[in-house]
């Protein structure tokens, strides 16, 4: 134990000795230590905002959305192809949590008092705030009883509610479309945008008002089917589009009256294309760190062969192989430690510095910080442990005469 | 009591092509409170067989015993063991940690051997004394002059309290008063008891011990007893 201490303060007063060699040597592992800590960060950033994304789209939805059906001469008729029993048969499907039914107009202009706004309303089932991940911000959302018997009731996105009452509670409140006066029931929690669209500019009413008093029939555009997990969602398309070519008695010739997609394939897309920018980035990072290694291992090599008539005196007054080795290599490992440190501090300085100016969701996580100092260490101790062991091994004869 | 025992110790290593036999087959047993000077030309082996006496060498063939345990076949981490606390060494060269203080070099034998802090404080202060220099424990070797450095080096081959002290030279790099203290000091540390063995050049600082071992060749070529004055 005294040995080990006394061990340190020798590392210690070599370094100090030689203090400017010690720094620019330490400098490789603080870039590469930097380097991992603000990738790790800038990527658990991206990785957090995709989860994001995904959180506010709903996770491992399907989007099944009827297709204008263009029939031989290019007259195209309805795209609202999506029936109540294509639904019900989508439900019953082995690999489906849950649907909701939903019908979409877009650019519609709605109004209460004096004010109004061009928005996109949603007629939907209560399932959709499950599916989609609703939640009232204030007030409520749409309920069974609401739905089953077509109350003439809303919920407002924030951006009309804030367009349509400003300054206002709009619970209770009236608001119009065409000539049908709905009444505020509770206004969406935030959801902020997805790939430039406002999830926030939305309004939501009853399916069957929809279809009995704005739009006729019973058919919609579009359903939100839920799987179990993300390994299905590939199969479920599969079988959607097998089923409803079934059910809607489509030819072979003929093109799909529908279309299904998951819904988070183009942030999973943008995801993967960042990811391989990560795995650059890290290598660069990884790339650093290895130089810095050398780099120690360089310096460490220099400082055996100065110090070879040092460590034949020690061997001369009993040091054996092992504490020679303990001291050189608690010398890299000094140096490397050092060098980790101030990495992981110019690492968070610089994810502070992305996150402000290219605005990037960054996440420094503990266990990163832990890892890349983990990392440093190790970096010491490897390529430490050669000079060191080159010390120990050194014949105290030899090294005593070295001038 | 034999202290060191040597039985036809031979050494011969490669220097590029050429074997050299250092040493052809020496034996002789050194008893506790001898001085003995080991005298020879450069080359006539004396020095090879202070590496074998001080365990930082083995013999090619032959035994070596210190205080009757056989050194020939220990391990380097052993032999190292051994150094630290059975022998001293006094190099020509004083062979001081330049950076560390005179309490420091004196202390190092004693962080080896994992003595706790206080007893190598204790210690120190006392070895230093004893060589007249506890003035200058805070001293660093630059700040020193040969003869007090070569005090230091010998406080620090005492502080174990070895078996045997090794001295190569001791008096080597010194001018004739600074020799004439560091002899004083080792006649000093014989008187009290110590057994030396003195690796030397020069009759006049061989006369001081009290036996000569001539080397030549490789081979003990004269063990003379002097009178004890």
């Amino acid at each position: 134990m005294t040995a080990t201490l006394e061990q340190f303060r020798i590392a210690l007063e070599a370094l100090r000795a030689n203090w400017f060699r010690a720094m620019l040597t330490a400098l490789g592992v603080v870039i590469g230590v930097a380097s991992l800590v603000a990738v790790t960060a800038v990527s658990a950033g991206a990785q957090k905002e995709v989860g994001d994304s995904i959180r506010r789209l709903g996770a491992n939805v399907v989007l099944v959305d009827g297709e204008f059906i263009t029939i031989g001469t290019g007259q195209s008729a309805t795209e609202r192809t999506i029936t109540p029993e294509d639904v019900a048969a989508i439900a019953k499907l082995p690999t489906v949590t849950a649907v909701a039914q939903h019908q979409d107009i877009e650019s519609l202009t709605v109004s209460a008092g004096r004010n109004h706004t061009v928005t996109r309303l949603f007629g939907i089932t209560t399932p959709y705030a499950d599916i989609y991940n609703q939640a009232a911000g204030s007030g409520r959302l749409l309920s069974a009883a609401d739905v089953d018997f077509g109350r003439t009731v809303m919920v407002l996105g924030t951006g009309p509610a804030a367009k349509l009452f400003p300054g206002q509670n709009p619970i209770g409140k009236t608001v119009r479309v065409g000539s049908h006066e709905f009444e505020v029931i509770g206004v969406q929690a935030r959801k902020g945008k997805l790939s430039g669209e406002s999830l926030d500019n939305r309004i939501f009413v009853p399916l069957p008002i929809v279809l009995r008093v704005l739009l006729g029939g019973t058919t919609t555009k579009s359903v939100g089917v839920r799987v179990h997990s993300e390994q299905d969602i590939e199969t479920t398309m599969d079988a959607i589009t097998e089923l409803l070519r079934r059910q809607h008695n489509l030819p072979a010739s003929y093109a799909d009256d529908f279309s299904t997609e998951d819904q988070a394939q183009f942030v999973k897309e943008a995801q993967k294309a960042s990811g391989t920018f990560r795995l650059l980035t890290f290598a660069l990072g990884g790339i650093a760190l290895l130089v810095g290694g050398i780099g120690i291992m360089n310096m460490m090599l220099v400082s055996v062969r100065e110090r070879t008539r040092e460590i034949g005196i020690r061997k001369s007054v009993g040091a054996d192989p092992r504490a020679v080795q303990t001291q050189f290599l608690i010398e890299a490992i000094v140096l490397s430690t050092a060098g980790g440190i101030a990495g992981l501090l110019a690492g968070i300085v610089t994810t502070r510095l992305i996150g402000t100016f290219a605005h990037w969701q960054t996440l420094v996580a503990p266990r990163s910080l832990v890892l890349a100092f983990a990392v440093a260490v190790s970096v010491g101790l490897f390529f430490g442990f050669y000079p060191a062991r080159r010390a120990a091994r050194l014949d105290p004869i030899a090294a005593l005469r070295y001038e | 009591m034999s202290v060191l025992e040597l039985e036809d110790v031979t050494k011969s290593y490669r220097t590029g092509d050429v074997l050299v036999q250092a040493l052809r087959g020496v034996s002789f047993d050194v008893t506790e409170g001898e001085f003995v000077a080991i005298m020879g030309e450069s080359g006539s082996g004396k020095t090879t067989l202070l590496g074998i006496l001080g365990c930082l060498d083995r013999p090619t063939t032959g035994f070596y015993r210190l205080v009757g345990e056989d050194m020939t076949h220990l391990s380097e981490a052993h032999r190292a063991k051994v150094r630290g606390l059975r022998i001293g060494f006094v190099f020509q060269a004083y062979n001081l940690l330049p950076r560390a203080t005179a309490a420091k070099n004196v202390e190092l034998p004693l962080i080896y051997a994992g003595l706790p802090a206080r007893e190598r404080r204790e210690r120190v202060l006392e070895a230093l004394a004893a060589v007249g220099l506890a003035d200058r424990a805070g001293h660093r070797p630059n700040q020193l002059s040969g003869g007090q450095q070569q005090r230091v080096a010998i406080a620090r081959a005492l502080v174990s309290r070895p078996s045997v002290l090794l001295t190569d030279e001791p008096t080597g790099n010194l001018d004739s008063a600074s020799a004439e203290e560091v002899l004083v000091l080792l006649e000093h540390v014989h008187a009290e008891g110590s057994t030396i063995v003195m690796v030397t050049h020069s009759q006049e600082v061989a006369q001081r011990a009290s036996r000569i071992l001539r080397v030549a060749d490789g081979l003990l070529v004269a063990d003379e007893l002097l009178a004890v004055r």
